[in-house]
């Protein structure tokens, strides 16, 4: 079989998977979050917390909880490794120093997993396993919180009430999350991923040389990180690693993982509003960027046009051997199209067009289909934004299920939208007129202006991969980068909590032949369109004097 | 009774508290126990080979086999070009991150093209094959110039008043890969010497589209910690080895299939040969005299 | 009144308009052209200090872009401003006759108060917006409705309003003044016209938000853009610098230029032009809205009560049958009908005339051929008519009338006479049973079956609305039989029979609880609920008082059917505003294509392969952005008035034919635009 029908049907494999799941799954998640009975364990879990399950709260409350919870996790985890010295497990490392103990805090908490550090030479095992899987764990819950509050807001009809933040994190994590995560860990370990608690034999290889064989919970933490959009490594190298991706169905396995809770949440939510067409037709938005974007991203690393990738005859630098440039090229497209950040290969070495591809992805907002719950919340919005302008061309004021987009939602949907590209450009040009923003780059010209361009992508979309030439670990970038991150994450949240409590009141508008029809493939060529088009416009320049300028040789 | 703002962080950090015990403490430790069933076990504690009762490294992880000044020992298949350490190092476990256009070398590295040509070169001179590359001089750097001169409209100089050639060194190079550019003669670069006023032209030149070196053994994996390499590079090898170890070429490459794995289920990854378990193989069948 | 077109004699009236609205203090209520206008300034200013011809001619085409803008709003007020000024001299002027305790006294029109009392006599201009309280007077109503025809106005009833510089014609009426000084319907209908009153509709306020938003982003965009570039110059210190980018980043004035062309500029200048031209068009079609909320929520309707009277009917019955009994030939039945609806002035009678004769041929007759026939009128008391002539009484009436009447008379009533006369009344007619009397006998001849006239074409207009997506509801006080007859005859989706006022309401409720949007016209004062709850309410201009307040629109031609075209033109000002926008945004592709190349390519080479349009020169290339840029603008003000074609259809297929034309065309267009200005203005000096 050639690379390239291996890597058509590797990609037709994950749509095939997907496929099969996405009614079960999301069907089970339907019923998750909006079953009423609780489990004895989550009722003793509910009573330790010391809040009432069945007490509803509205937009403002929902929010708070939400921002009360992730500012504890930040603080929690800030501390864990300011005194990880002194604990169990701790390899013998330090402190990890401030600045960078900030930056990973917020990395992780915001499902950013943004790693200054390097992971083999940083952090103990217990701060791994029982700081940042745990984040990795409830950071991922939290998005699916607020999309379920926000899909709430559509389906319910005059009503002050989202649901109960607490109720639904911890029903996300213990009903969804923590079950499909047990059966990966242990899949990973049948494909070579490490569970140990070791710390790092010593020994002589063949040609003499010494090797540390390292240790750790691996697998527990490692499908985490893909399964909940993470993305935070274990080691420095991350999914290339051999101990955190030792083959190359592991290596599918955790693209599936990546894709498998974004995408089953548009059933989710059709279920939830009761249309399993609308359901689809998100799906389909996001299917239809996500194989375009894997498509272009495989096709140009398979191209390998560049004076580098030419003189080598592949685009094989920073690409792990047993998974090839193809299926390396389609899990880069996955983690960046999710806000997940894992890599299998090193974006930074990609061809320019390649790697802009990545960049692109994250540009989009990471919709497509984005994070757990994050990816369901930021297409909505776009739909929203989508069904406004569309719902004028057909002489109605625009609704969308049944909600009327008026001046409100186009507020909070615009606010939504308008936050990444602010933190991004903003962050960038910071970084290019500082001293202290040019001294990190590790590449000159159109490539570092490129490495920077993608440090603030990346955090402020929480996405947390990297053109990892970008020496990041700096006060300045620290700093930078974990406002970006903190902002990208909460301010979105925010507004489309709020968004969800605007269209929750209001009362239900029936469909006509006059309605703009939701679920048809016009409107999810045009939801595609408006995405496409407003990124295109708002990053074109940016992107002209990175990857394009780097790209396209006359 | 408390302010609702800090009842609400309270009830926030029981909640994490409570999650740390369950998915921090709880969850990692189940997998764990997990783990310790047979037939996952060896691969939870990380695939650790033996020769002769001796843990000499993991399958899953690559390794260097060089001497100690870093030379290849001929015996063995050699590994991928590693940026982990200073090679093959697990606590440091890395990519070079040098982009594709990285092809001025600066004064503290050179750039991602130098490496590649300069492997290649290697290569081609342990395997007895031509090292040449496109843009690659035939010295085993970048082919690369640094052309002064008015711009012209699409940015191209036109008529160049000055050529340099700016990954070859005075002292270092003989003579610039080219004569001259364009009519205009060709110099070598001088150390401490500014170039960024030049437009830096990358020259193809003559080598093949596909080298007799393939593209693994030129470039770095994304980990430094690749254990395998490609099916093309371990055939490249098997000459020299079997040479080292004084046995037929073809059952060296017996061996090679062997350790070689194809795609899982036929379309997942690519074909590629662990080189570690091949080495080990090759020292049971067909071990080295220790005069050698 | 008339439909001006977009002409150049009207463009060069609105100029002067147009340069009043440079004002910073005017332009800062579009925030989007006020960009465009600071911009401009500040170009200037860098011009002056550093000039050149490139330099000169994008500053001298910044400012046409805010004329342009400002051209779009000067010209769509322009139109309203004439209507204004015909409307001002109607009511200028006007002395009134103000009725006091124990006479009269003259005072000015704009002194009356509410409740005032009025003498109006024929000749005199009614000083104000009233009710007739006393009297009946015939009309000129045209200096509001343009319609020349006089009308019939009269104290009590549904025909008792009379608008302020209305001239009555005939007669002496007294006028109790309802309207606030100054707030008189010709008020309100100048202020309208004007747009001087015009608010912000709640879909304009979201769209703009929605600009501000995109406004936001670009002008973030090209800030931040500048940090970058000098980033990329000085890291290639051999480029020598360019008109577009030096040292210092991109020059001043290639940055306005890239924020004026990607900001939404074309949708920002055009959008108040839209809005009044709506409110135009509705006026045109003598429609007046008391917002713009109103009409824009007349496109959202979902639901449309229509009376069935006056509306989906002819306001009377007609007869459409005769069907004798017992053995009465058609001819006879026809002909006693014939004779004795002769004097019957009312419609039915007319009606049954004019059927005898159209389809039994009878002879044209006028009552007064037959000497000595005695006319009986219809009476309240008897429920018949009918005639005495020849020997012969004939009656013609009610059913049981009818029966009664040939029994005393000493008749006999057939029993097929019930069953007929129930077939009559289930097919949603009304039966008259005609009887006569001779020489002593009686006998019942037939029943004429009178019924409800659907007007034509409105079967096709309901077909259309449905294909709208709205709901169309017959309210009538017919019984339900006959309201399911004229429904399904009609081709109405629904209807309510029996319906009192206040069923009409809680239909209202019903509907709007429901999450739809109801539109229903009325004239009476008992609809004035109705049309206070409707989300738009038209009131009949012939109407009361109380109807015109209550409701949110007044139709001048009382046409009720005018709804249909009160939901189209809503439907058009929300297409128009919604496909301009999606054209602004798209045009910014190909501006981008023109001046990103245009900005970096000297650079890095590789960029000029972005130059798809192979534009002359960076120079010409930002010159034609700019340039196309103001003149679509013009190019579009024609469209931003008339509207964007509106054909019912579903919303689907209405999706389809915007986007393809204004999205795509919105892609396409300014590529082809663009490349055709750079042809022109390479030959202009500094373009290389």
């Amino acid at each position: 079989m050639s690379n390239d029908v291996a890597g058509i049907v590797f990609v037709g494999s994950l749509v095939l998977a997907l496929a099969v799941v996405y009614r079960p799954l999301g069907d089970h998640m339907y019923r998750v979050y909006a079953g009423t009975r609780h489990a004895r364990v989550e009722r003793v879990l509910y009573r330790l917390i010391g809040v009432r399950p069945d007490a509803e709260q509205g937009w403002a409350a929902y929010a708070r909880s939400v921002l009360a919870f992730s500012a504890v996790g930040i603080l929690f985890l800030y501390l864990f490794q300011r005194v990880q010295q002194w604990l169990l497990l701790s390899l013998g490392f330090d402190a990890v120093k401030p600045d960078q103990a900030w930056n990973t805090a917020v990395s992780f908490v915001t499902n950013t997993n943004w790693q200054s550090y390097s992971g083999e030479s940083t952090m103990g095992h217990l701060v791994q396993m029982a700081g940042l899987a745990v984040q990795n764990f409830v950071s991922a819950a939290v998005g699916m919180c607020v999309a379920i509050a926000l899909v709430r807001g559509f389906a319910r009809r005059k009503s002050a009430q989202l649901g109960n933040f607490w109720v639904d994190l911890v029903r996300g994590t213990l009903r969804i999350l923590l079950p499909i995560a047990f059966v990966g860990a242990v899949l990973l370990i049948a494909g070579g991923v490490v569970q140990n608690f070791g710390g790092g034999d010593v020994v002589r290889g063949l040609g003499g040389g010494q090797q540390v064989i390292p240790g750790g919970p691996v697998a527990s933490q490692e499908v985490i990180k893909v399964l909940g959009t993470n993305g935070g490594g274990f080691y420095n190298a991350n999914s290339a690693h051999p101990f955190e991706n030792g083959t190359a169905w592991t290596n599918w396995l955790q693209i599936f993982l990546i894709l498998l809770i974004p995408f089953s949440l548009c059933r989710t939510f059709g279920r939830m509003v009761g249309q399993n067409r609308q359901g689809y037709a998100i799906a389909a938005v996001m299917g239809v960027i996500a194989l375009v974007s894997v498509g272009l991203t495989a096709v140009f690393q398979a191209l390998h046009h560049g004076t580098v990738p030419v003189a080598v005859g592949a685009a094989t630098e920073g690409v792990e051997a047993r998974f090839g440039v193809v299926d390396s090229a389609v899990f880069a497209a996955a983690t960046t199209l999710t806000s997940t950040g894992a890599v299998d290969s090193f974006h930074d070495s990609y061809t320019s067009l390649g790697g802009m591809m990545t960049m692109i992805n994250m540009m989009l907002g990471e919709v497509a289909p984005g994070g757990t719950g994050s990816g369901l919340y930021g297409m909505l919005v776009l739909a929203v934004l989508t069904v406004f302008v569309a719902g004028l061309m057909v002489g109605r004021t625009p609704e969308y299920l049944g909600k009327k987009i008026g001046a409100r939602e186009v507020k909070l949907a615009a606010a939504c939208f308008l936050v990444t590209p602010l933190l991004v450009l903003t962050g960038t040009a910071a970084a290019m007129a500082t001293e202290s923003g040019r001294a990190g780059m590790l590449n000159d010209g159109a490539h570092g202006f490129s490495e920077v361009l993608y440090a603030f992508t990346s955090a402020s979309n929480n996405n947390g991969s990297a053109f990892a030439g970008l020496t990041v670990n700096t006060v300045w970038y620290d700093t930078a980068l974990g406002l970006c991150m903190a902002l990208g994450r909460f301010l979105p949240i925010v507004f489309v909590l709020a968004l969800a409590g605007s269209l929750a009141r209001q009362g239900h508008a029936p469909a006509s032949e006059g309605t703009l029809p939701t679920h048809r493939p016009q409107f999810v060529g045009m939801v595609v369109g408006v995405t496409v088009v407003l990124v295109a416009l708002t990053f074109l320049p940016a992107l002209a004097l990175g990857p394009l300028a780097e790209g396209i040789h006359s | 009774m408390l302010p609702t703002w800090i009842r609400h962080h309270l009830a926030a950090l029981r909640a994490l508290l409570l999650f740390t015990v369950l998915l921090g403490v709880v969850y990692p430790l189940a997998v764990f126990a997990v783990g310790r069933v047979p037939g996952l076990a060896a691969k939870a504690d990380g695939s650790v080979v033996t020769v002769e009762g001796r843990v000499v490294g993991s399958s899953s992880l690559g390794q260097s086999f060089t001497d100690a000044d870093g030379k290849p020992l001929r015996q063995y298949f050699q590994s991928r070009p590693s940026n982990a350490g200073d090679g093959y190092d697990p606590t440091a476990s890395s990519a070079g991150n040098l982009g594709p256009e990285s092809v001025v070398d600066s004064t503290e590295a050179p750039s991602l093209l130098t490496q590649v040509c300069a492997r290649s070169k290697a290569v081609g001179e342990l395997e007895g094959v031509s090292g040449a590359r496109p843009f690659c001089t035939p010295g085993g750097v970048g082919a690369v110039l640094a052309v002064f001169g008015d711009r012209a409209k699409d940015g191209t100089v036109p008529r160049p008043t000055r050529v340099v050639s700016v990954n070859e060194q005075e002292g270092v190079a003989k003579a610039p890969f080219a004569a001259t550019y364009r009519g205009v003669r060709v110099e070598l670069a001088r150390v401490g010497e500014d170039y960024a006023k030049g437009l830096v032209v990358p020259i193809k030149g003559d080598a093949p589209a596909r080298p007799a070196v393939p593209a693994d053994a030129v470039t770095a994996s994304g980990s430094g910690l690749d254990p395998h390499i490609s099916p093309e590079y371990a055939a490249l090898q098997i000459k020299r080895v079997a040479q080292a170890r004084r046995v037929a070429p073809a059952q060296v490459a017996a061996l090679v299939r062997n350790n070689r794995t194809g795609r899982a289920l036929g379309f997942m990854g690519e074909p590629a040969v662990n080189v570690l378990t091949l080495n080990i193989a090759l020292d049971r069948r067909f071990p080295v005299n220790g005069a050698d | 009144m008339t439909t001006p077109t977009l002409s150049p004699a009207l463009l060069l009236r609105a100029l002067p308009d147009a340069l009043r609205k440079l004002d910073p203090r005017t332009l800062w209520r579009n925030p989007v052209m006020l960009i465009v206008e600071i911009g401009a300034a500040w170009t200037t200013v860098l011009a002056v200090t550093d000039p050149s011809v490139f330099a000169w001619l994008i500053v001298a085409w910044l400012w046409l872009t805010v004329l342009f803008a400002n051209l779009a709003e000067a010209v769509a007020e322009g139109r309203g401003k004439a209507q204004a000024d015909s409307l001002r001299r109607a009511r200028r002027d006007t002395m009134a006759r103000r009725l006091t305790g124990d006479g009269e006294e003259t005072v000015a029109a704009s002194e009356l108060r509410q409740g005032d009392r009025v003498v109006v006599e024929a000749g005199e201009v009614v000083p104000g917006d009233g009710d007739v309280v006393e009297g009946i007077a015939s009309v000129d109503e045209s200096a509001i409705t343009g319609e020349s025809a006089p009308v019939i106005r009269e104290s009590g009833g549904d025909r008792s309003a009379v608008t302020g510089g209305t001239r009555v014609l005939s007669d002496r009426v007294v006028v109790e003044i309802t309207q606030r000084p100054g707030e008189s319907f010709v008020d309100r209908m100048i202020a309208l016209v004007e747009g001087a009153s015009r608010q912000k509709t709640p879909n304009e306020i979201a769209l703009n938000i929605l600009l501000a938003a995109l406004t936001v982003i670009f002008l973030l965009a090209v800030a931040t853009l500048q940090p970058m570039a000098i980033y990329a110059k000085g890291g290639n210190p051999g480029v020598p610098d360019t008109v577009a980018l030096d040292g210092d980043g991109i020059t001043g004035v290639v940055l306005v230029s890239l924020v004026v062309c990607l900001i939404p500029t074309t949708i920002g200048a055009l959008l108040s032009a839209i809005g009044i031209a709506g409110m135009d068009r509705l006026v045109q079609r003598n429609v007046l809205a008391m917002s713009g909320r109103a009409v824009e929520a007349a496109g959202d309707v979902d639901t449309l009560l229509l009376d069935k009277t006056g509306t989906i009917t002819l306001g009377d019955r007609r007869a459409s049958a005769f069907v004798p009994v017992g053995g009465v030939g058609d001819k006879e039945l026809a002909d006693a009908a014939h004779l004795s609806s002769l004097a019957d002035e009312t419609p039915e009678g007319r009606s049954v005339v004019a059927f005898a004769r159209e389809h039994h041929g009878l002879p044209e007759r006028s009552p007064d051929e037959l000497a000595g026939a005695v006319w009986v009128p219809f009476s309240a008391q008897t429920r018949m008519s009918g005639v005495d002539v020849d020997g012969r009484t004939l009656r013609k009436g009610a059913a049981a009338a009818v029966a009664d009447w040939v029994r005393a008379s000493g008749g006999d009533v057939p029993a097929e006479l019930a069953a007929l006369v129930d077939g009559v009344s289930a097919s949603g007619g009304t039966p008259l049973v005609v009887g006569e009397a001779a020489d002593g006998a009686a006998r019942v001849l037939g029943v004429v079956h009178l019924k409800d006239v659907v007007k034509d074409g409105m079967r096709e207009r309901f077909d259309r609305m449905r294909r709208m997506g709205i709901r169309t509801v017959m309210i009538t006080g017919d019984n339900p039989v006959t309201a399911q007859a004229i429904a399904a005859e009609a081709g109405v989706d629904d209807f309510l029979a029996e319906a009192r006022p206040e069923d009409k309401l809680a239909l209202i409720r019903k509907e709007q609880e429901g999450g739809r949007l109801v539109a229903m016209t009325g004239d009476g004062t008992n609809d004035a609920p109705a049309l206070a709850k409707a989300d738009v309410g038209v009131a009949m201009n012939t109407g009361t008082s109380a109807a015109k307040e209550a409701g949110n629109m007044v139709d001048l031609d009382s046409d009720p059917t005018k709804l249909i075209e009160i939901v189209e033109i809503g439907k058009q000002l929300l297409i128009t505003r919604g496909a301009l926008t999606t054209f602004s945004i798209a045009n910014d592709v190909a501006k981008y294509f023109a001046i990103v190349p245009a900005l970096f390519t000297a650079v890095y080479p590789g960029l000029a392969a972005l130059n798809v349009m192979r534009l002359h020169s960076p120079q010409s290339a930002i010159l034609s952005a700019v340039v196309f840029n103001a003149l679509v603008i013009v190019a579009l003000i024609p469209l931003a008035l008339r509207g964007v074609r509106y054909r019912p259809g579903g919303a689907a297929g209405l999706l389809s034919r915007n986007l393809s034309v204004y999205g795509l065309g919105g892609v396409v267009v300014p590529f082809a635009g663009i490349k055709l200005i750079d042809l022109v203005v390479q030959f202009l000096p500094g373009m290389s």
